[in-house]
């Protein structure tokens, strides 16, 4: 059985609609008028133990609130949540038992104490064994390099000292699922680098089920096998990362070195992203032309001094699909779907 | 049972953690102290001036008087400590966000947030109190014994869970405005009508704070029973602070859960 089962989950909000003006808001203090407001409408999926998943979306795409559901912090206004056979917002204190989570910037650690002081008292609240608690903060300390952290005061620490502790207290007590979201959000490359890592590691050793969201797409690059991507509270895409990638990544984008420009630059079978004096960016798939043939298009017009070429990244792919280029998408989420 | 030993040792430890937050903060602390003993000793000196004017308030004299005050201000000291996080629900958990950190924890919320309190200066009420107290039995001629002291102890922390029990009931408003703080504080602040002889009020006044509100039970029963006056009802305090607590956390159970389902 799946450790995360979701079906038509729905979530409404009321919110009061704001009139203008100063008067507007005094007629909202004694007469509120209400207007609904979907965050997540119709949401489907199933995750399986050990999955690491990237769950991810514009802005307001109804992500957070979807995590909110899943951890029992707010109460679903239709729709079925399981979380390890658990009915999360019932059961919210068995549920928080299983899992950890990661909220933005906000710490759980205790501000004017040192790290060490708030791990003992994850130990204490989540009755984590004295030997399981030794091993995994051996095992952490050396993983994230927090020999030097733990006796400090966490106001004291960087932001990425402080996440690197955030992210071992979330991990202590074995959790089977963990939620993160926008743990990287801040962070210099080599933290994030670490923290990843150490996601992944975790992973492999413990099968711990991961949800990651974030707007760093290098963190799902890197970390996620399978990637949700959410619109308007709406599934899009449920899937093989990589799958993902070929199907609608199946194009190169070249940058070119070039003088001498000629005439105004027209290619058969690649699009012009981004042109000046001496640099051409462009975008072709490979299903329509070859690289040798747009040089040999590209030489008409001008000499081509050097060529950079760089596969679709997620990011890119995004872009797209937020400005509606694929707009078949939709329409392929039940054959992804099915293929996995 | 087990669950309850195990639910008030977390909260010792959020306690324990709380409070070496606190003392990390050395100058604060002591400024804090002694504010607070200030404080009350304006009061003291506020019921010298009334009793230069008067021989005796509803029968009770002056030392009387004063061993209520003692007695209240051991259960004040305990409670300010014991439930000041009461306070912070609205204007600091909900308002922040931060209440959803605290809704993670496999523990039930109530035990984190009063678990994390920062009113340590609280313990100027507490020995003010117990120190006017000791005075005052002994004025009074009535021996003070270790288990006078163990029996004054136990209902000064009886009448503390029942101010607690009060507070968290007004706390649910936290679930509906930032501002819960004042809600508790004023409700609260009723306390200070059995600073004095029940008799003193209306019908309307006694029957709030006996029955709807027993802050009654908190010291003025006690002292009773300490000064022979009634010795009977004192024994009615554990009962009340029990089933207080029952309703207190049922009704705010019920209100969280409203607060989940609507969102925030």
């Amino acid at each position: 059985m799946a450790i995360i089962e979701v079906k038509n989950l729905v979530k409404t909000y009321k919110i009061i609609e704001k009139e203008e003006g100063l008067i507007g808001y005094f007629k909202n203090l004694v007469k509120p008028k209400y207007k609904e407001f979907t965050a997540v409408n119709n949401v489907n999926f199933s995750i399986e133990k050990g999955e690491l998943v990237g769950y991810i979306g514009e802005n307001g795409a109804g992500k957070s609130t979807t995590i909110k559901m899943l951890t029992g912090l707010l109460t679903p206004t239709s729709g079925n949540v399981i979380v390890n056979g658990i009915i999360p917002n019932q059961k919210r204190i068995e549920n928080n038992k299983n899992i950890g989570a990661v909220f933005g910037q906000k710490t759980q650690l205790w501000w004017d104490l040192p790290v060490i002081e708030s791990f003992r008292l994850i130990k204490k609240m989540y009755k984590i064994p004295e030997n399981e608690y030794r091993k995994n903060l051996k095992k952490f300390t050396e993983l994230l390099d927090l020999e030097e952290l733990l006796e400090k005061q966490v106001k004291n620490l960087s932001l990425g000292q402080k996440m690197r502790c955030e992210i071992a207290a979330t991990f202590l007590h074995d959790p089977k699922i963990v939620y993160l979201d926008e743990p990287t959000i801040g962070l210099d490359v080599f933290v994030k680098e670490k923290i990843r890592k150490f996601i992944k590691d975790i992973n492999r050793e413990k099968k711990t089920t991961v949800i990651l969201t974030t707007h760093d797409l290098k963190d799902i690059e890197d970390v996620c096998d399978r990637i949700i991507l959410l619109d308007k509270g709406q599934i899009i895409y449920d899937g093989e990362k990589q799958k993902f990638k070929d199907t609608y990544g199946r194009y190169v984008i070249a940058e070119l070195i070039v003088n001498n420009i000629k005439d105004n630059i027209i290619l058969n079978n690649a699009e012009i992203l981004e042109q000046n004096d001496n640099k051409l960016k462009i975008k072709f798939s490979h299903d329509e032309t070859t690289i040798v043939k747009i040089m040999d298009e590209i030489s008409k017009f001008c000499n081509i001094e050097d060529i950079h070429m760089k596969e679709a990244e997620l990011e890119d792919i995004l872009k797209e699909i937020y400005k509606g280029v694929h707009t078949n998408v939709k329409n392929n989420d039940a054959t992804s779907k099915n293929a996995i | 049972m087990q669950k309850v030993i195990y639910n008030i040792s977390l909260y010792l430890s959020f306690l324990k953690i709380s409070l070496k937050e606190i003392l990390i903060y050395r100058i604060d602390c002591i400024v804090g102290i002694f504010s607070q003993l200030i404080v009350q000793l304006v009061s003291l000196v506020f019921m010298f001036v009334v009793f230069q004017n008067t021989e005796n308030i509803a029968g009770w004299n002056f030392q009387q008087i004063l061993l209520l005050f003692g007695i209240t201000r051991i259960s004040i000291g305990i409670s300010g400590y014991c439930f000041d996080g009461l306070y912070d629900i609205g204007p600091k958990y909900i308002k922040s966000g931060e209440f959803d950190k605290i809704l993670l924890r496999p523990v039930h919320p109530l035990i984190s947030i009063i678990g994390n309190s920062r009113e340590f200066v609280s313990i100027a009420d507490f020995i003010l109190g117990l120190v006017l107290t000791i005075v005052m039995l002994v004025q009074l001629a009535i021996p003070v014994t270790i288990l006078l002291i163990i029996k004054i102890l136990f209902f000064s922390i009886v009448g503390a869970l029942i101010i607690g029990a009060i507070n968290t009931i007004f706390s649910i408003s936290s679930f509906w405005t930032y501002r819960s703080n004042e809600v508790i504080w004023s409700f609260y602040r009723m306390y200070t009508f059995t600073e004095y002889p029940i008799t003193i009020y209306n019908k309307f006044i006694r029957i709030l704070i006996t029955i709807i509100l027993p802050f009654a039970f908190v010291a003025y029963y006690p002292t009773m029973a300490y000064l022979g006056l009634n010795t009977y009802i004192i024994y009615l305090s554990p009962v009340v602070a029990v089933v207080l607590w029952f309703v207190a956390v049922k009704l705010w159970n019920l209100a969280l859960n409203k607060y989940r389902s609507t969102g925030n």
